[in-house]
């Protein structure tokens, strides 16, 4: 039986999607339920996973195209585990040759004999060069002049093959490479420059003493790993202590919306969570609800997510404050971007054994720097303090947490 | 209230009726023209006066010459053939008249309304359609206007269809005229002239610019030239004709060339001097339509008029007056009409004169290649040097491709010689698929055929003709 793989149903937030890669080919063998093809949208990766056991018969959309919400990616045979595969072409058992049969190509359409010849002679795949011709057919043309654009300065003798060539632009023979920027590296800039033009953004510094949290922590960080099955670390005290400040000051949790302020009866805290593919922003919903060991077993499910490129885009979706970690990497001290449309967000840095006056003595205490942005046209000056203070005092008496003052 | 109503039944119009009927679309044609018996004619120029009844003299007049004077090359020895002339014309206007029928039959089958009148373009959605004085308002969502063209009348020149006579009487002629003068040496003067000469006239073509054939390749006008002068056609370049006077059985034709004046009489004098559209009482005052300044309807390349929902299509708007173009507009017309893509390749439409030898061409030539600045290279076969044209005894002309020099990508192909429309047309098919001249090279070619001289002059292009010594690059 063959079935149409569409690609998931975006959110409304979400215009389309770019085929990440294919994990299995056509004519591979796949697993019900195993992972075929990854989506990269704007948010996140999106994974498109087999419905049945069977074979991807044809690829519609290879990498790179872009895709819409729930549209015909490829197509699909379901198979029961004792027939044969019935696609005679791609057997996936076969030896691999070294020569491919004529129309190997993934494409119903067959290039002319000249294409075919070209192709070959300098090894590249069709699927490598954008055709001109009727239905997408490659030209002759086409293959010349891609071999032109692949080819470094010189020209090259024929023999050579100029697979893989980089696009180089290098006037003075300096290597430099281009490559398009990905999708979520683009929304990234979009958005990172957005904000720095259509806020009034600045930034409030402040200092912490997180020596009761250390002495906290080697008190009962034992205890709570057997209780609650996750380490006891400093972000879940952060984020309490944000909510805690944020029911103090509502204004901080609110956002603008054109001509309206709009204060949000709940705290959902984003944490930023660097992958290899960027910075991620996975929301704590309601953590005013949430004790402090569920706080820091959502961030530990958040990071696994995030590390595997899983974070769905529910996880990522709204926010009313957002946390930003610059410490993990040992920054001293930065000045955190906001993550429109909120008004504020908390940057963490690294923690620093340095002197400091302590009822009237130097003594040296784990000190880390706080920085909080925040959007200047509904925050003021005074509020903003108070609201880094609220904070600071939070997490230098955490037995606050306790009495909830 | 109909979906299309077209004007004109011929190449662009009954066909664009047909597809439009295919399309779900309900559809009307208008035809105004009526046969002597008073007979609804469909199918326009192409098939009455045109292409059909044309290439039927044509075939005919070539197996009447072939005997004359080739069946003894082949060792067929005759006694000189009869001439039956008028037999001649009957088997052409019964070819002609099987195919207006064909037409009649082909609308019944693609429920096709065909309405009998003169049309007049009211607005974007009425036409009046004028029959014997009694006219009717046609109401439709789209019209095509597709109201063909006609032969051009000089002053100089005047037709009266008796003596002097435009393509149309040229294509009537009850006997033999002794001597024949053309006026222009186009596609129309040289195919009426040849079937005339074949047949026994002594044919003088007077052409008033010094070019022969200029949008044709130079090199292939030359050979042309030389080949059709062998023929009888005696092709006088450079002659304006000042004035023709006919008296009761000739012609007396004055012209003036570079020396000077000089005169021929002629029994008969054809005037093929080109087409002008037709839209004589075409367009009412209010239709929001007017005309470019040498007569056409003007459209863009989807052949959209200035009004929305009006379209026009064929010899009526700009391009070749050619029927193949015509169809081909009107096809794309009504898949546009029916919200479908549709577009036409004008880079691609094929020119034939079908004397013979053949000529024709498709693509750009070397004239047009080197004053736009493509660098290109060319591949030519001679037909004398193909099996198959020789064991046929028509070995004059040659294939010539051209093709892009850096991509090797097809941009003209030029044929003079035998089955030379039927060559090119297949360079017209690679072409439209983007080919390169390797790409033909590398594609087999029955054997023996004519056509194997396109396969070799493709090959030349890159240095690798094989039965003909390559030129050195």
């Amino acid at each position: 039986m063959t079935t149409e793989i569409k690609s998931p149903t975006f959110p409304e937030s979400v215009a389309d999607g770019t085929i990440a890669n294919w994990v299995k080919q056509e004519g591979e063998p796949v697993k019900q339920d195993e992972v075929i093809a990854e989506i990269e949208t704007d948010k996140v990766v999106l994974e498109v996973v087999a419905p049945f056991d069977g074979i991807i018969v044809k690829i519609f959309k290879p990498a790179g195209e872009v895709v819409q919400s729930a549209e015909l990616i490829a197509q699909f045979e379901q198979q029961t585990a004792q027939q044969e595969p019935v696609n005679e072409a791609k057997e996936p058992n076969k030896p691999a040759v070294t020569s491919t049969p004529v129309s190997s190509s993934s494409d119903a359409k067959e290039n002319g004999p000249a294409t075919k010849k070209l192709l070959k002679e300098h090894n590249l795949k069709a699927e490598e060069v954008s055709g001109s011709g009727k239905d997408g057919r490659i030209t002759k043309a086409d293959v010349v002049n891609h071999l032109e654009d692949a080819a470094p300065l010189s020209p090259a003798p024929a023999t050579q093959s100029a697979l893989a060539a980089p696009k180089t632009s290098a006037p003075s023979g300096r290597h430099e490479e281009r490559v398009p920027m990905s999708r979520l590296r683009s929304t990234i800039a979009k958005r990172l420059l957005a904000v720095k033009q259509e806020t009034a953004m600045l930034t409030t510094f402040n200092e912490v003493n997180l020596q009761p949290i250390k002495d906290l922590r080697a008190k009962f960080g034992k205890d709570f790993e057997a209780e609650h099955g996750v380490k006891l670390g400093f972000m879940g005290f952060f984020v309490l202590a944000a909510v805690h400040a944020l029911k103090k000051f509502p204004v901080v949790n609110a956002s603008i919306d054109g001509s309206d302020i709009v204060y949000h009866g709940y705290q959902d805290v984003g944490v930023a969570v660097s992958t290899d593919r960027g910075l991620v922003v996975p929301v704590i919903r309601d953590a005013d609800n949430l004790g402090l060991a569920d706080v820091e077993k959502s961030i530990l499910d958040y990071s696994i997510k995030a590390k595997d490129g899983k974070l769905s885009m529910a996880d990522m979706e709204g926010g009313t404050f957002t946390i930003s970690n610059g410490g993990v990497f040992g920054s001293l001290l930065s000045t955190p971007i906001l993550n429109a449309p909120q008004t504020a967000i908390l940057g963490m840095h690294t923690i620093q054994d340095r002197p400091i006056a302590f009822n009237g003595e130097v003594v040296i205490r784990p000190m880390m720097y706080l920085a909080m942005s925040y959007d200047h046209r509904l925050l003021d000056g005074k509020e903003a303090v108070a609201f880094l203070i609220a904070i600071k005092d939070q997490l230098e008496s955490p037995e606050k947490l306790l009495l909830n003052i | 209230m109909y979906d299309v109503v077209i004007i004109g039944s011929g190449p662009a119009g009954y066909v664009a009726a047909i597809r439009a009927s295919q399309l779900g679309l309900k559809t009307a044609c208008i035809e105004k023209s009526f046969d002597a018996s008073g007979k609804a004619q469909l199918g326009g120029t192409c098939l009455n006066v045109g292409c059909i009844p044309s290439k039927a003299l044509l075939d005919s007049s070539h197996r009447y010459s072939d005997a004359l004077n080739h069946f003894s090359d082949h060792g067929i020895e005759i006694s000189p053939p009869k001439l039956d002339i008028v037999k001649m014309m009957a088997r052409k206007d019964q070819i002609v008249s099987q195919l207006t029928s064909g037409v009649s039959g082909l609308f019944k089958a693609n429920k096709v309304t065909p309405i009998f009148g003169s049309a007049k373009v009211l607005n974007s959605n009425q036409i009046e359609v004028s029959l014997d004085g009694n006219t009717e308002i046609i109401e439709t969502k789209n019209i095509v206007i597709a109201s063909g063209s006609s032969p051009i009348n000089i002053p100089v020149a005047p037709i009266d269809q008796q003596n002097i006579v435009d393509s149309t009487g040229a294509l009537e002629f009850s006997a033999v005229p002794k001597t024949l003068g053309i006026i222009g040496a186009g596609v129309i003067g040289l195919e009426l002239g040849s079937v005339w000469a074949r047949l026994g006239s002594e044919v003088t073509i007077l052409e008033a610019m010094d070019d022969f054939l200029p949008m044709a390749d130079q090199k292939i006008s030359k050979d042309v030239l030389r080949e059709f002068n062998k023929q009888g056609l005696n092709i006088n370049l450079g002659c304006k004709v000042t004035s023709a006077k006919p008296s009761a059985k000739n012609v007396k034709v004055s012209f003036d060339t570079k020396e000077g004046s000089s005169e021929i009489t002629v029994n008969k004098l054809i005037v093929a001097v080109g087409r002008k559209p037709n839209t004589e009482n075409l367009l009412g005052e209010d239709s929001g339509l007017s005309l470019d300044e040498r007569g056409f309807i003007p459209v863009n390349d989807f052949c959209e008029t200035s009004v929305k929902n009006i379209w026009a299509a064929g010899d009526v708007v700009r391009g070749p007056m050619l029927a193949h173009k015509a169809s081909e507009e009107g096809i794309m017309v009504v898949e546009r009409i029916a919200g479908k893509h549709a577009e036409m390749h004008y880079d691609l439409v094929p020119s034939v004169i079908y004397t013979h030898p053949e000529v024709a061409w498709v693509g750009k030539n070397e004239a047009e290649l080197t004053e736009a600045g493509v660098e290109f290279q060319t591949g030519s076969f001679p037909f004398a040097a193909s099996g198959r044209a020789l064991a046929s005894g028509e070995s004059t002309g040659f294939v010539k491709v051209i093709a892009d020099k850096k991509t090797d990508t097809i941009l003209g192909v030029h044929a003079f010689g035998p089955s030379a429309a039927d060559i090119v047309q297949q360079g017209v098919v690679a072409m439209e698929f983007g080919a390169s001249a390797e790409d033909l090279g590398l594609t087999i070619f029955s054997h023996p055929t004519v056509s194997e001289a396109l396969h070799e002059a493709a090959m030349a292009v890159n240095g690798q003709a094989i039965h003909i010594g390559n030129r050195k690059k």
